[in-house]
């Protein structure tokens, strides 16, 4: 307990620096700038905005990233109240009750429960993350190549469980993601594996490219198709911003149930941040004695799966920093900044430098906090925002995009590279394959090719060392256990239900 | 095996019928590039002894691919499924060109049919702008210029004055 409190105490002394304290607090607004734009989500926010983190000292770096992933949360739930526009998927059920509850006139009292809820979250799941840092390192010691290996296929399968559609093409898009990591140099040999002699490509495809064309060009091409209406936003004013005394009377079960759910899901390899957020809301339609108000209103339609949104944000960095493992597209976007930094996530992050790993928890419960302070007031701006017509928005946005692809190494190329991945991503969402498991795949590839070459070396050549090893036995069987449930038609019609509602 | 899938996917040889084309057509891309992946990584080693050697990965993924590819191809086949949404060609075609300027202005280009100069920041960022503008229907020629030199200001402020990035500004200096 003791040792919990004086790490959390050097984190605090980290963050609180005020060059920290600085870039938190920009990375919040500038986070919540981008995110706060309809139709852009929180992976497309964190992957525009990564290169403007690389000029700064990595602990600087993490810190303004965590607040560029809170900001692009805060702000896509603003969108999601006042315009009825979800950024991501984890925000389409703060939609069904946040913009019925902006049409009453009652907007702010929606989004200072949004923001009052993800801060309590956040709080207990800064705990949470300190507190189950250290056990979850000592876990990791275990760990060998197989058990890594086995660990990834869980987590990618999670991803292609919780991806929306087909079971067979989120496998697909994993493959895909996992082949095109392994274009460049080879990591013991040095050779170069799928280059086509292009001298570009022998270092391998950058991962911002490959995220930034393909959430963020992708992205916009797509929008470019919509007519002006459905993009178009609704005009209203927000009055009064302070919730009643009622509403937090109503909201605080809630937030408390989603809370504790998010965190849970939130640990979990694979997306838990949507996953989370339904759970929550369906969880409260179910226990409360009035289910028919959901959907018409009801605060705590916002604040579960606000609060549950958030814990689960936070708790998924438990399995990065101590496992060294994204858990999902941001994290996987976390991973690709650390490794320009030159940090290899994992549990040697803790012993080595835990002025930044307590740094980063620490930072974490600023950003939470400084949503509160800056976003609260700063409702109107985003409003305002909201009012630039697309077509100006979007030619920003690529310019932007444009200059911090190039900022990374000085390319030109690394700019073409990624407008390639933006027809890519077009062609991919015309035929139902959904990006995001490309992305994880394509981030643990190297990790997960050393592993799975490491073991089978280790193992001399007999593949069955991933079932018959204990630790990696059994997630092979979870892994494969969720292949089943998630391939098995009836559910996964009922999946899509959940999608949908 | 690669021949029937190189055939071309407007179905003119084939005897089913294609149920669900996303399906079908996408399946048979991720063949085609798994395919490519195959060839790409033939010439290099493969296995020695109980060790993976460089090309073993690229192959064992790449084969893995066209299994999935194939069955995605052959869902497309046995189920119904939506047609596939139209490609829209001037949004994509303008923000493409745009990104290519930018990127072929920052630094200069040497092409078999054309030479840039290195232009610099300020021009290709304009550039860029100016470009992907024409990709949506409904571009107004004042406003977009005073958006754009707005944008290019405050992205010389953010990334030269503020982050001190290294940027060349102009193609003099």
């Amino acid at each position: 307990m003791s040792e919990l409190l004086a790490n959390l105490a050097l984190g605090f002394s980290v963050a609180a620096h005020p060059y920290n304290i600085g870039f938190c607090l920009l990375g919040a607004l500038v986070g919540t700038l981008v995110g706060v734009l309809p139709g852009i989500g929180t992976v497309a926010t964190v992957a525009m905005l990564l290169p403007i983190t690389f000029g700064l000292p990595p602990v600087g770096a993490l810190i303004m990233l965590a607040g560029i992933y809170y900001g692009a949360q805060y702000g896509g739930s603003t969108t999601s109240v006042l315009v009825n526009i979800p950024g991501e998927a984890g925000s389409v059920v703060t939609c069904l009750d946040g913009h019925q509850m902006a049409k009453q006139g009652r907007a702010g009292a929606a989004l200072a429960i949004a923001a009052i809820g993800s801060f309590f979250a956040g709080c207990v799941a800064t705990v949470l993350v300190a507190a189950l840092g250290t056990p979850l390192t000592s876990l990791a010691l275990l760990f060998g190549p197989a058990e890594y290996f086995a660990l990834m296929v869980l987590g990618l399968i999670f991803a292609v469980v919780l991806a929306k559609g087909s079971v067979l093409n989120a496998i697909a898009m994993i493959l895909l993601g996992l082949l095109l990591s392994m274009i460049g140099s080879d990591l013991e040999t040095g050779a170069g594996r799928m280059t086509f002699d292009i001298a570009e490509l022998s270092d391998g495809i950058g991962f911002s490219n490959v995220a930034m064309g393909i959430f963020g060009f992708a992205e916009i091409i797509r929008n470019l198709e919509m007519s002006q209406e459905s993009r178009d936003i609704v005009k209203g004013k927000i009055k009064g911003l302070m919730p009643t005394r009622q509403d937090l009377i109503d909201a605080s079960g809630a937030i408390a149930r989603g809370t504790v759910l998010g965190s849970l899901l939130g640990i979990l390899p694979g997306g838990g941040a949507v996953v989370s957020s339904f759970a929550a809301y369906t969880f409260e339609k179910r226990i409360s004695k009035h289910p028919e108000r959901f959907g018409r209103g009801a605060i705590e339609g916002v604040a579960a799966p606000e609060a549950a949104n958030n814990a689960a944000a936070q708790t998924s960095f438990i399995p990065l920093l101590t496992l060294g493992i994204p858990p999902n597209a941001v994290m996987a976007l976390m991973v690709g900044a650390m490794t320009i930094h030159g940090i290899v996530p994992g549990p040697q992050v803790m012993t080595k430098q835990p002025e930044l790993f307590w740094g980063m928890v620490a930072s974490m419960w600023l950003g939470n906090l400084m949503l509160i302070i800056i976003n609260l007031p700063l409702v109107g701006v985003w409003v305002s925002l909201l009012r630039v017509p697309y077509r100006l928005l979007y030619p920003s946005i690529i310019v932007f995009c444009c200059i911090g692809i190039y900022s990374i190494n000085n390319s030109p190329t690394d700019v073409v590279i990624s407008a390639i991945f933006g027809l890519v991503g077009y062609w991919l969402t015309k035929h139902d394959f959904e990006p995001a498991p490309l992305v994880l795949a394509f981030v643990l590839g190297p990790l997960m090719e050393e592993n799975l070459r490491r073991a089978m070396l280790i193992a001399r050549g007999d593949a069955t060392v991933f079932i018959t090893r204990p630790i990696s036995g059994t997630l092979i069987a979870l892994a494969a256990g969720l292949l089943v449930v998630a391939a098995l038609p009836m559910i996964r019609r009922r999946r899509d239900e959940v999608f949908v509602e | 095996m690669a021949d029937g899938v190189k055939s071309p996917p407007n179905g003119a040889g084939l005897r089913f019928k294609v149920r669900a084309p996303r399906e079908f057509y996408g399946g048979l891309a991720l063949i085609g590039v798994a395919i490519v992946a195959i060839w790409a990584s033939g010439d290099l080693p493969g296995m020695h002894g109980f060790a993976f050697g460089p090309g073993t990965a690229p192959r064992l993924f790449a084969g893995l691919l066209a299994l999935v590819g194939a069955l995605v191809a052959l869902s497309g086949l046995i189920f119904d499924g939506p047609p596939i949404d139209s490609f829209a060609i001037r949004g994509p075609a303008w923000v493409m060109l745009g990104i290519l300027a930018f990127a072929g202005m920052i630094r200069g280009v040497h092409l078999s049919f054309m030479t840039i100069p290195p232009l610099g920041l300020i021009p290709s960022t304009f550039a860029a702008f100016m470009i992907s503008i024409f990709g949506s229907s409904e571009m107004r020629w004042v406003e977009s210029l005073i958006a754009a030199v707005a944008m290019t200001a405050f992205c010389v402020a953010l990334f030269v004055y503020l982050l001190q990035l290294p940027f060349q500004l102009w193609p003099w200096y």
